[in-house]
Formats: C-alpha cells, structure tokens, sequence
C-alpha cells in the first residue's frame, strides 16, 4: 500500500521523520525574510523551513521548498528518502501508466478548505500573508506553489496549471497565463473571442502529489493523474461562486474570474531560470469573488532563482518523462531521457540506440515540435554506452562526439518570455530558437578503422584484469568503495 | 520618506510637472504594503516638490539612486465596472 499524505499536514509529518523539516518558532517577515530563508535553503539544497510566526498575519504559517530535491520527492512519493533518480522516475512512471483514477466529491462538512468563508465585500487579498519573494519583485507573489484550476467551455475538461499570481489591489490579482499552456489555450482561444470571463480557482498549499500532478505536461487531466500518483481519488469538493471543485484539503482557496478584455500590470519577478527576465507587462487579470482556508492556514513558498527550486526539479522530473513516454510511443529505441533540475528544464538528454543514421536529428524534431517544446532548447543526444543520468559521462560525450560543424543543429520554434538570452523583442515575441547537440558516432564509420575506442576502466582491460583488480582493492590500500 | 514606488522602463516615463497616469505601489507598513492604485500624477525629480516620496524602479526591479516625489491627482479604476 502506498504511503499517501492527503495534506501538507500529513507530508510535514514525513518531512520531519527524515530531518527535512526544520520549524521556526520566531517570528519572520513577509516581507523579504520569508523569501530569503526559501531562497538559501533552495541553494542549499537543506530541509524545507516551517514558519510558525509570520509578522502581521497571526494564525497564518509558511511552509518553504516543500519539493525542492530529490530526497524530499521521494519522500512526498512514499518512498524512501535516499531512492536513486532512476528508482524516482520508475515508480513514477508505473503509476502515471495505470488508468486514470477519476477524483471523488465530498461534501463541504468534510472539507477542511471550508473551514472559513469569505465572499463579496469582505473578501481582501491582503488579509493573506503573500510573500515579497524577491526585492525587486513586481508585488507580492501568493501563488508560486499552488495551482489554478480552470474548465473548458464547450467540453468540461479541467486544467489544473502552476501560473504564478501577484497581488495586485484587494480583490485583483495578476499573471503571465501564457497562450501555449494548457490553462492559456481555452482562456485565449475560447473565453476571450467570446467575450466571456474564465471561472478561476488557485489551490495554495494542495497536497504535494496534486502539486506535482498540477507540473506535469501530461495530457490527462490533472485530477485523475493525481489519482494515479496516489492509486486512490483524490477528494475534491466544490468551489462557493464558481462552478469548479478543488482538493478538500487544500490549504487557502481563491475563487474568481479571469477577465476577458483587461489586462494590468505584472512582475517583474525572480524567475525559474534563477534571472528576473521576463518584461514587465499588462497581463492576465484574476478577480477575486471569495477566499476559504483551514484553520491556521500554511501558505506555500516556492523561491524561483538560481536551482534549484520546485519548478526546475520537477518540471525537468516530468518533462523528460513525458518526453520518454513520446518517443517510445513513436518507436525510437531511446534508453531514457533526462534533464538535470540545474539546467533549469532547458537541457535534455536523451540515451539512444543508434541503429539509423540522423536519429538524434528525428528525436529533436520530435520533441521539440511538440506540446513540451516552449519549455525548454537544448537536446543532447547520446548513444546507449553513455549513461544519461551521469555527469561526466554525458559531458566527455558532448565535448568528444559532438561535431562542431555537422552536430550541432539550429531550429526554430516556439518559447516564452522568461528565456534570459534572448533579446528584449524576442521576449515579446516568445521566440524560441532550438539545438540539437547530436552526440553519437555515425553509423556509417568502419568500427574497426574509424570508430574511436573508449578508453576507461570498464572497456579496455580483460573482464578477468577488471575482477582482479577490484578484488584486490583494498588490499592495494585504496578504501572500500 | 518614501510613501510609494514606481516602475518605469526609463526616466522619460516621468517627465516633471506633467500629468501622467502611473500604476503605483503603497509603502506603508502593514498588511496592505506593496498594494497597487492607478492613478494621474504630478511627478518630479525634485524629491521636496511634492507632498509624497516616490521610490523609482526600473524594469528589472533596480532602483534609481535618486528619488522622486508625487502629488496625486486622482485616483483612476482600470477595471469597467461590469467586472466589479
């Protein structure tokens, strides 16, 4: 039976029983301290702060990178906190290929998100204790760990999606609702033709596999694929004044309305890409018609900046795993796909049997023209002797069979706004400029006159030399490995 | 003191002693910091001109080393009152 936290209660419980959870009982600051002690345990990679004390806000607590490595992943899968990436990705990956777990409607009695109701005149965005994140930031950023569920209009399909939010006034907030994601596509392409405002509600403080489901580039339903992360329902109940429903045992929900036809002010903000890049800009409008939250409610921080933080750990998770699933589905004899949270989701590697020339040039065709190409601009392809989830090994391939002049591949394609080496009009224009670094020998080299020999332990001494040599290890005076 | 703050792309957003529309931000401490109106202005960068000190931010956040000050004129809802 899988371990599962039906909250972030439960999940902090687990953080804690493997000295990943630190609490602070003193009081801290919305206002940049908050954002700093995120920020320094994301670059130090430490245990996730719980902030018991929050100046102004009595009642209110933070909960800092709550998913911010590996370990805590793991923890948040049920497993155990030192599992490998590649056991991470496995489990992961017979979960989401299950069938679709639908969620399950409770009722507002057992829906601990219920717990205070604010609606109409009463409703103050302020009353919240968001965050300035990074000085410099464009406002005060609720929504950096959380989700905003939407629907589409003529087919009922629910997006959930993790578009960040900032307070704006009282009752409006703003953000970049970009038109390649899923929540972006029905709200450009169908609301705002017809004129018609986009029923909203952002979930701050879900449980983590829903968080994690709300990342995911997968095209199904995010409430069903958080059913498959935790091979039960999750619980959802319905929203006070929009027609959605939201996990029950959310933290702080928000209910409103993306205005079709206004757009204000947002950002600037430390993004992802560990830069403030993206311009300030009139963008997508969020305005508010009711807030209900628990008890004692636990706000959700998660500090873009350099990595790694929640969005480059587990977008590279799921963006290379969908990638993975994509090019099996086509019959590419991949041996994975993998992105280091440091590229910050801009790199993938992708292990390959090369049985036919120009495959690493159809395996970047592939993922690049797909939905999940916008997020990310590099490709490095690499034969099945190089193991992708190591280091050095994907380095000495790029530096050592990567030709400079027939390896390297530029394409064009689509982007964001966020990539800090474009220009100030490319930003605008969300261009998205591609390359492929093709890291395999061709195929038509004569093996023995043309094909370099790898030159290391394992490929060029006699299995016998090797076993001899590790036996006696110690023996030579070196230390266990 | 600095009352509010502002983000411009240049300085020329701001030409002295004429009237302009800005999005600005409240800097007074307490719950509602940071908390956006849309107002017309009178600015200047003489910061004893107006009644109020006026923080200027470029568009990646940096500060101009030198403040302003502001005089409201009004306040302006950028919202249509259908979506209200």
């Amino acid at each position: 039976m899988t371990l599962v936290f039906k909250d972030n209660r439960e999940f902090m419980k687990a953080l804690a029983a493997a000295g990943e959870l630190v609490t602070i009982e003193q009081e801290v600051d919305w206002d940049l301290e908050a954002g700093a002690i995120v920020r320094k345990v994301c670059e130090e990679k430490g245990p996730s702060p719980l902030m018991n004390k929050i100046k102004d806000y009595p009642g209110h607590r933070y909960l800092g990178a709550p998913i911010a490595t590996y370990r805590k992943l793991a923890i948040t899968m049920g497993m155990d906190p030192d599992s490998s990436i590649p056991q991470i990705a496995a489990e992961y990956v017979k979960r989401t290929n299950q069938q679709p777990i639908k969620p399950v409607l409770v009722d507002k009695k057992q829906a601990p998100c219920k717990e205070n109701i604010i609606t109409g005149k009463d409703v103050d965005l302020f009353s919240l204790p968001a965050p300035m994140v990074h000085d410099g930031d464009g406002g005060r950023y609720l929504s950096t760990w959380h989700f905003v569920t939407t629907k589409d209009p003529d087919n009922g399909d629910v997006n959930w999606g993790m578009y960040r939010q900032m307070c704006y006034d009282s009752k409006t907030m703003t953000g970049p609702l970009l038109p390649f994601s899923d929540g972006g596509k029905v709200f450009h392409g169908k609301y705002r033709p017809r004129g018609l405002a986009m029923p909203f509600a952002t979930v701050i403080g879900p449980d983590p596999l829903s968080a994690i489901a709300a990342c995911a580039p997968s095209p199904i339903p995010e409430p069903e694929y958080t059913g498959m992360l935790m091979g039960k329902p999750v619980e959802l109940v319905k929203c006070e004044t929009v027609d959605l429903e939201v996990p029950a045992h959310a933290e702080i929900v928000i209910e409103g309305e993306i205005l079709p036809d206004v757009f204000l002010e947002e950002a600037p903000f430390g993004e992802y890409t560990g830069y403030r890049t993206s311009p300030r800009d009139l963008r997508t409008v969020y305005r508010v018609k009711a807030i209900t939250y628990r008890n004692d409610p636990i706000t959700t921080i998660s500090n873009m900046g350099v990595p790694t933080d929640e969005g480059q750990l587990l977008r590279s998770f799921s963006l290379c795993l969908e990638m993975d699933t994509l090019l099996r589905s086509q019959g590419i004899p991949i041996t994975g796909a993998f992105m280091w949270p440091e590229s910050t989701h801009h790199l993938v590697v992708i292990g390959v049997k090369t049985i036919y020339s120009n495959i690493a040039a159809q395996i970047a065709q592939l993922v690049f023209g797909s939905k999940l190409g916008p997020w990310f601009h590099m490709v490095v392809v690499v034969d099945d002797q190089t193991d992708i989830y190591n280091y050095n090994e994907v380095i000495h391939a790029l530096t050592t069979k990567c030709h400079p002049k027939k390896g390297i591949h530029i394409y064009e394609g689509a982007g964001t706004p966020l990539y800090p080496f474009l220009n100030f009009e490319e930003r605008l224009k969300m261009a998205g400029p591609k390359v492929l670094f093709d890291c395999t020998f061709p195929i038509d080299w004569d093996p023995l006159s043309e094909v370099p020999r790898l030159v290391s332990f394992k490929t060029v001494y006699p299995q016998e030399i090797q076993e001899k040599v590790l036996a006696n290890w110690e023996k030579y005076g070196f230390k266990a490995r | 003191m600095l009352h509010y703050d502002v983000f411009v792309n240049s300085l020329a957003d701001l030409p002295e002693g004429q009237e302009v529309r800005l999005a600005i931000r409240d800097l007074a401490p307490g719950t509602h910091k940071y908390c956006y109106s849309n107002v017309t202005a009178l600015v200047s960068p003489d910061a004893q001109k107006y009644e109020y000190g006026l923080l200027v931010r470029f568009g990646r956040g940096q500060i101009h080393p030198a403040p302003y000050s502001i005089k409201i004129l009004q306040q302006v809802e950028r919202i249509p009152e259908r979506w209200r």
